[in-house]
């Protein structure tokens, strides 16, 4: 029995169902069915006691659930902004042709599938693959044999990891546990190193850790926020690929440090290779005594599960996140309490992203002045960054914090096909563009801000000279509307009348002027109104490029969360 | 009242600035809160103060500093925030919010609600902002849902401001209304997005109270239309059907003499909130088949008996085997007037009267006391209660004056005077908020008192453990933290059982048994017998799940008990209730705050009738009968010589028609009808037509033709409850004033003025001119009702006990100090576990419960005359568990025939989880499938009541009977 009020600011529908979730149950349904039949819901209804409408809210919100019978092939392309550019609807448009009429396959545009580095992407059977081979994996399916998609087997090393070839992994966690190091001690080095949060919002790492490890007694929970879907974003990707022991010791540090005996890995739900990744590393680690009720002895019970998100960028949102894991709709509850104070069933609660967590081993070992010494100039650490777009070499690129755009933009190959570069996106599809002039900008949180743009999801999008940018800024708002989780009135209703307003200008006559100042308008208005990010910034690449064609870097400061 | 807890702790503080304006609030207040409380306006859509708030439309954005603005409903004041709740900027994202919200809505012209109630919110930000549709590209095409008779759906009209959602969920506990979907294509929808009226919607209406917009709008009812709250008249009232008496307001269109609509008006108990009889019930009243003018029976109708073909009992012969000329029953129920109203000839008032004063005289005459009987109603008001037990004790020195609560509650009012000397409530519905445990048994409240029972879903919600015992799984439990299906008549075995384990265990509150009880060892040498393994054996209630309750119970800071019909309805029923008082008692869970006993009332009034000295063996205030210096009290105060000794109880009576007096003398061969229905509502329908065709003269005072007015030699019309002035005191001791809201039809009367005549017409020099002077003389004869006058009871009414009415609601928490026994102890009475009368064989192998559903009230005469009511439970059905359906070949839908050794009835099948197999349930407002043909003729000993809760049916497939059923 929840009593949410006794929080100030709690709100009501945060911990509205007491009892556990329903995804699990849902999620059993679906397996056994492939969707969800009415019956079975009414009776999960009965059996439980819960309401109809609590079911009806959860299937009809999480695009995971289905609520009629599954087509013999699905095929999902993506249509979002790497995608576009790189001819995702000319490709769409042909599969479209081949299969807008099959029966058999049910094609369905869908946002960001998180393989920006094969764009256009696509899914059969949720299978990532390139959209250009996806006929063939269409047909096999259709056929009953799908084709088991070949993966790169070997990981890759990269500068973070202070493990080398054959080291005995969890050093720290080792040490940790058994007192050579005190959990203020890590902190400290943490504080000291100046790592700041990787998913976006940049808040210091050390401070976030002492502030829950601080919270009054009684049970506290740690995520990993491993739900990185904004479009161009895919670095978390390749980290779970080829880090997964790191990013399980920083978690697993971050328990120990808070106190916290449970903890999660909330993973989009298309990065189901990478989730077997983490699978197989979290057996590895039971089978070595590092999770258990006991682990190695220190009297300390540690779990570590994996939460597969049943779809929506939304739950990228800490607090949609807690709400999603706690069994209700994914909407952002109005902050404060943080969850740091109030987060998983109203308990004190550590997110970190994927990247903060894997970067805590090596400060832990190499110490925070090394840390500080890998940034460039004033920066501190290191950065993983998603490169893509108009870009020779498309990939995740490990780089130290303070690099310039112009450098790691050369690291990548330059501009596609030697042409000249129109914008980037230097932190995915809710930073704000920056034009030619940008190129000297430092990737830094702060740096970038004075730019007028954000570090954000640590995306690169570059877009050559000659692409549409209000068309192309267009696709990312619609990529907002989109994953709008509706429950604010200016992001659920701005972002769809933004939307209309401007593709309607670009079919006609273009945007007048005051079509111009609506956009900005309303950009306003969602901007200081809205409950969480996704609204705040749902307009903002569309206003900083109307700030471009005026001449300045940005229309609109960029908001940070 | 403030939840203990809290009251103890000084309340933190943090200073807070608003627009430049210094205040220090309460730590947790919300930026709006305080702001409202400096004067200060900030415009909301989503916020409504009695629901948690949500902060979705973001009408209510301030400034205070961060990167965003924070929505004021939800976020709280912090020490040393500054805050600004106006600049240009907000009041700029205010008008885009409210532009954004206004481009899909309907134009102002079609809105629901701007062209109905006129109040839509949303149109006023509009009209504040001077923004309107048109601006912004149109969306919307979302839809409409018509499918629910009273209430209409506009999706376009929808903001999502989640007010009905938390209306349905947080406020009555329903939980119906969800959003469904994501993203702008987000939707209010019901269940799994099914149409309203198909879905578990119980139309309590109080989404559409809450909608700030046009979309959910209230349907006109009876083709009245629904204009702005200016153009029509507010009445403020009460509530006329059940004892939870939540106050509403009627909005009455003078011009059309009717009802347009109906709201909930706050009220400490109710708190605003109404159900569905009581938000969409009203217009019985403008019935067409409302009596208007007296009746005489005709000549040519004597001898008396009944007169439709259902009343006589011929017309549900089986088909095809009587004849052509039998006529089947056409559906909707109620009595055939083209049948009856040829035997009887219109009257003026001075014929009537003088009529029924003469026989009434005569058959005294002949007879002698014992000879006249009156049935007065708890759907009537205090001071017709009272009016009429003086008329039948002073004219004719009789004390058999009963009313209904003979069939409800008076075992548990038995057990209460036994136990603690006063058969009213200990506390409130409203005090389970500070319950830490509540445990409601024998009650299906969510269908019998819905607004309660939204208090008690609350409150579980805030943390209040739900128990709840009974045979049906009826929806609080779902809501319950621990459900006990226990074997029907099995209730004194299951509660002996608690006691023995909390006796046990040690959970027994020694000093509370000590200083404030009497009679513990023989309860506990009693209990001894009962261990947990037994009581599973008799009761089916697991063992463990029995120590659970006891634990849970026991280990209680405060434990509160709700009670109905289940417990009081059996031969046991003054056991049942006796081992609830000693199950508080030993906990000492009476007098505190979150404790206490609490019989659910049934009736609007049965409080206040019981109070006022309508039950035979009481005069007002329960002051004894046969107290001699008690009577020698009212007979100076009414300047009249009184009877004696108790009076017949309504059973008695019956049987007192065809028998004779207990006594030895003549038995009752006179009655005086007034708004009750026996013939429906009582046990042994058969015997009840045979005693009242038996009876010498019957004058029946109603609003409408009964079946018991077959049986009338004259019949009087009286007004309806809303068309005349009364006090009404419902479950909680609050006495509040029902106002009139409608003129009477054609020559109807109000029910005081018929009995004031009737008196004077006997012989009595009655003049009262108002209820309000009944009222007054009532409070001078009832400690009770001390202090309260019709003035001082104002829109919200006042609980008694009350010193200080002024100032105070009343008491809330009785007994905090001693009891109303003689001696000031709680008299615990142990009791030996009976089984019912009549068990289940292999003739009759189903127990019959029977009961009340969430629309219909009593024997249907008012709610099966209301559109809303009528038309979301058209007929009668019988509730079978699926297997047993199965195994009887019963089909959901279809028909069955449902016999005991008393009658048969038949009627639908439906096919219900919430039975317990080998139990059937039957509600028994249907006349047409009349349950109490059924049920059986049996009363408990002390409290008189029948056993309307248990007796042995068997049930047939009607169009297909199995040869392999249990039918012979």
């Amino acid at each position: 029995m929840t009593d949410g009020r006794r929080v100030p600011g709690a709100e009501a529908r945060n911990g509205r169902f007491p009892g556990p979730s329903l995804v699990p149950a849902l999620h059993a349904i679906q397996d056994r069915h492939g969707w969800l039949p009415r019956e079975e819901l009414v009776a999960l209804s009965q059996d439980t006691h819960r309401p109809l409408y609590e079911i009806q809210g959860l299937v009809s919100f999480y695009p995971h659930f289905r609520t009629e019978p599954p087509p013999r092939v699905s095929l999902h392309v993506c249509h979002d902004l790497t995608c576009w550019l790189r001819g995702g609807d000319e490709q769409i448009a042909t599969l479209r042709a081949r299969y807008g009429d099959d029966a058999d396959v049910e094609l369905r545009e869908v946002s960001c599938l998180g393989r920006c580095d094969t764009a256009p992407a696509a899914a059969v059977d949720e299978q990532p693959v390139q959209t250009g081979v996806a006929e063939s994996l269409v047909e096999s399916a259709r056929a009953g044999q799908p084709q088991e998609q070949s993966r790169d087997a070997s990981p890759r090393r990269w500068p973070n990891d202070p493990y080398g070839e054959g080291d005995e992994r969890y050093q720290v966690l080792r040490g940790l546990l058994a007192g050579v190091v005190t959990p203020d001690d890590l902190v400290e080095t943490l504080t000291r190193s100046g790592l700041r949060g990787m998913g976006g919002a940049g808040f210091p790492t050390g401070k976030k850790w002492a502030l829950v490890a601080g919270q009054e007694a009684g049970p506290r929970y740690v995520v990993c926020n491993a739900d990185e879907s904004e479009p161009g974003t895919f670095k978390d990707r390749q980290i779970l690929a080829d880090q997964p022991h790191l990013v399980l010791e920083g978690l697993l540090l971050g328990m120990v440090v808070v106190g916290a005996e449970e903890g999660w890995v909330f993973s989009r739900h298309e990065y189901g290779p990478e989730a077997d990744v983490l699978r197989a590393e979290l057996a590895r680690l039971r089978a070595e005594g590092l999770l258990g009720d006991d682990v190695l002895g220190s009297g300390r019970r540690l779990s570590v599960e994996v939460f597969v998100s049943p779809g929506g960028y939304i739950l990228g949102e800490e607090s949609a996140l807690l709400e999603c894991m706690e069994g209700h709709r994914g909407e952002p509850r109005n902050k404060p309490p943080f969850p740091g104070v109030h987060g998983l069933w109203g308990r004190p609660t550590l997110i970190n992203s994927v990247e903060t967590f894997a970067d805590v081993p090596v400060i832990a070992t190499r110490g925070a002045r090394w840390w500080k010494d890998q940034g460039h100039g004033d920066s501190d650490g290191l950065k993983f960054f998603a490169v893509s777009g108009h870009v020779e070499r498309p990939g995740v690129y490990c780089v130290p914090m303070g690099t310039t755009v112009r450098a790691l933009l050369d690291l990548a190959g330059g501009v596609s096909d030697g042409r000249d570069l129109g914008a980037v996106q230097p932190g995915g599809a809710s930073s704000n563009f920056l034009g030619p002039d940008g190129l000297d900008a430092r990737l830094d949180f702060d740096a970038l801000a004075e730019a007028g743009s954000m570090l954000g999801s640590g995306a690169l999008v570059v877009m050559a000279d000659g692409t549409d940018l209000l068309a192309a800024a267009t696709n990312t708002l619609r990529f907002f509307r989109d994953e709008s989780c509706g429950k604010c009135v200016p992001c659920r209703v701005g972002s769809t009348k933004a939307h209309t307003l401007l593709t309607t200008a670009m079919a006609g006559a273009g945007l007048d002027d005051a079509g111009r100042d609506q956009v900005l308008e309303l950009e306003r208005t969602l901007r200081k109104t809205s409950i969480c990010g996704l609204g705040q910034v749902a307009l903002g690449p569309v206003a900083s490029v109307l700030g471009l064609r005026r001449g300045g870097t940005a229309a609109r400061p960029q908001p940070r969360d | 009242m403030t939840a203990t807890a809290d009251a103890s702790l000084p309340t933190r503080t943090v200073d807070v600035t608003i627009d430049g304006r210094p205040l220090t609030v309460p730590v947790g207040t919300t930026i709006w809160t305080a702001a409202r409380d400096a004067g200060i306006d900030i415009p909301v859509l989503c916020h409504d103060e009695r629901m948690d708030p949500v902060g979705v439309c973001r009408l209510c954005v301030v400034e205070v500093g961060g990167r965003a603005y924070a929505a004021s409903c939800v976020r709280p004041c912090e020490d040393g925030m500054e805050v600004t709740t106006t600049s240009d900027e907000i009041e700029r994202s205010r008008a885009t919010l409210t532009e954004l919200l206004v481009a899909d809505q309907p134009a102002p012209e079609a809105d629901p609600k701007q062209t109905t109630t006129g109040d839509n919110l949303l149109l006023g930000l509009a009209a504040r902002y001077d923004v309107a549709a048109g601006d912004l590209p149109r969306g919307g095409g979302r839809g409409t849902d018509t499918s629910n008779p009273v209430i209409a759906v506009d999706h376009d009209a929808c903001i999502l401001c989640d007010r009905c959602v938390r209306a349905c969920d947080d406020l009555q506990g329903n939980d119906v209304i969800g959003r469904s979907g994501k993203g702008y294509a987000t939707r209010i929808s019901f269940d799994l997005d099914d149409p309203m009226g198909a879905s578990s919607c119980v139309t309590c209406g109080e989404c559409v109270a809450s909608c700030p917009t046009g979309a959910l709008t209230n349907k006109p009812i009876r083709e009245i239309p629904i204009r702005p709250r200016a153009e029509l008249d507010a009445v403020d009232s009460v509530c006329p059907y059940c004892g939870v008496g939540c106050a509403l307001t009627y909005y009455v269109d003078r011009e059309r003499g009717a009802i347009a609509f109906a709201d909930g008006r706050d009220q400490p108990g109710s708190q605003g909130r109404l159900c569905v009889k009581g938000r969409y019930g009203w217009d019985y009243a403008a019935s067409p088949q409302r009596l208007t003018v007296p009746l005489i029976r005709r000549d040519e109708s004597y001898p008396k008996g009944p007169l439709s073909a259902d009343v006589r009992g011929d017309a549900r012969s089986t088909d095809g085997q009587q004849g052509e000329g039998r006529k089947r029953r056409r559906p909707g129920g109620l009595v055939p007037y083209e049948e009856v109203l040829p035997h009887f000839r219109e009257a003026t008032w001075d014929e009537a009267l003088d009529l029924v004063a003469r026989r009434l005289r005569e058959v005294h005459a002949e007879r002698g006391p014992d000879g006249i009987a009156g049935f007065g109603s708890a759907k009537c008001s205090n001071e017709e209660a009272y009016l009429f037990q003086k008329l039948v004790r002073t004219a004719f020195t009789s004390n058999n004056v009963d009313h209904c609560t003979r069939l409800c509650h008076a075992s548990s009012v038995a057990a209460l005077f036994e136990g603690i000397g006063s058969g009213a409530v200990s506390t409130t519905y409203g005090d389970v908020a500070n319950a830490e445990v509540a445990l409601i048994t024998g009650s299906n409240a969510t269908a019998n008192h819905p607004v309660a029972s939204s208090f008690f879903k609350q409150a579980r919600r805030n943390g209040t453990t739900l128990i709840y015992v009974d045979p049906r799984a009826d929806k609080l439990a779902d809501h319950a933290d621990l459900y006990c299906q226990l074997k029907p008549g099995t209730d004194v075995a299951f509660y002996n059982s608690v006691m023995h384990e909390i006796i046990a265990t040690g959970l027994v509150d020694e000093q509370y048994v000590a200083g404030r009880t009497s009679g513990y060892d023989a309860l506990a040498r009693t209990v001894a017998d009962y261990p947990p393994e037994r009581g599973e054996q008799i009761t089916g209630v697991p063992a463990g799940l029995i120590r659970t309750v006891a634990k849970v119970w026991g280990e209680a800071a405060a434990g509160i008990i709700f009670w109905g019909m289940g417990i009081s309805q059996h031969t046991t029923g003054t056991d049942n209730a006796r081992c609830l008082i000693a199950l508080c008692a030993i906990t000492g869970n009476v007098g505190k705050p979150g404790a206490g006993l609490h019989p659910l009332r049934g009736q609007n009034n049965v409080q206040g009738a019981s109070d006022s000295g309508l039950i035979p063996m009481f005069f007002p205030d329960y002051q004894s009968a046969d107290d001699a210096e008690v009577v020698g009290r009212f007979e100076q105060a009414w300047g009249s010589r009184l009877p004696s000794k108790r009076g017949l109880t309504v059973t008695e009576i019956v049987h007192s028609i065809l028998d004779g007096s207990p006594s030895g003398g003549p038995g009752v061969g006179a009655m005086y009808m007034m708004g009750e229905n026996p013939f429906m509502s009582d046990p042994d329908t058969n015997m009840v037509r045979t005693a009242l065709s038996a009876l010498d003269f019957l004058v029946v005072q109603d609003i409408f033709v009964t079946e018991t007015a077959e049986f009338a030699d004259v019949i009087l019309p009286a007004t309806s409850y809303l068309e005349k002035d009364g006090t009404y005191t419902n479950t909680d001791r609050r006495v509040q004033c029902g106002r009139k809201a409608l003129d009477p039809p054609g020559d109807a009367r109000e029910d005081w003025w018929i009995t004031q005549e009737i008196a004077r017409r006997v012989g009595l020099d009655w003049a009262y001119e108002s209820p309000r002077e009944v009222f007054d003389e009532m409070v001078g004869l009832m400690p009770s009702y001390r202090n309260l006058d019709w003035d001082v009871l104002g829109s919200t009414g006042k609980l008694y006990p009350n010193d200080d009415p002024a100032h105070s609601d009343g008491t809330v928490v009785m007994f905090d100090e001693r009891f109303n026994t003689g001696d000031g102890l709680a008299h615990l009475v142990a009791a030996e576990w009976l089984p019912a009368k009549e068990l289940p064989d292999d003739d009759y192998p189903f127990v019959l419960n029977t009961g009340r559903l969430l629309e219909h009230w009593h024997t249907g005469s008012m709610t099966r005359r209301s559109f809303a009511l009528d038309t979301i439970a058209p007929r009668a059905e019988v509730y079978v568990h699926p297997d047993d359906a199965r195994d009887l070949g019963l089909v959901d839908g279809g028909m069955a025939r449902v016999s005991s050794r008393r009658g048969e009835i038949e009627l639908h099948v439906r096919v219900s989880t919430r039975e317990a197999r080998g139990n059937v349930f039957i509600p028994f407002h249907f006349r047409e499938a009349a349950a109490n043909l059924l049920t059986i003729n049996e009363i408990d000993p002390v409290g008189k009541i029948p056993e309307f809760k248990f007796c042995a049916v068997r049930l047939v497939p009607r169009d297909n009977p199995s040869p392999t059923g249990a039918s012979a």
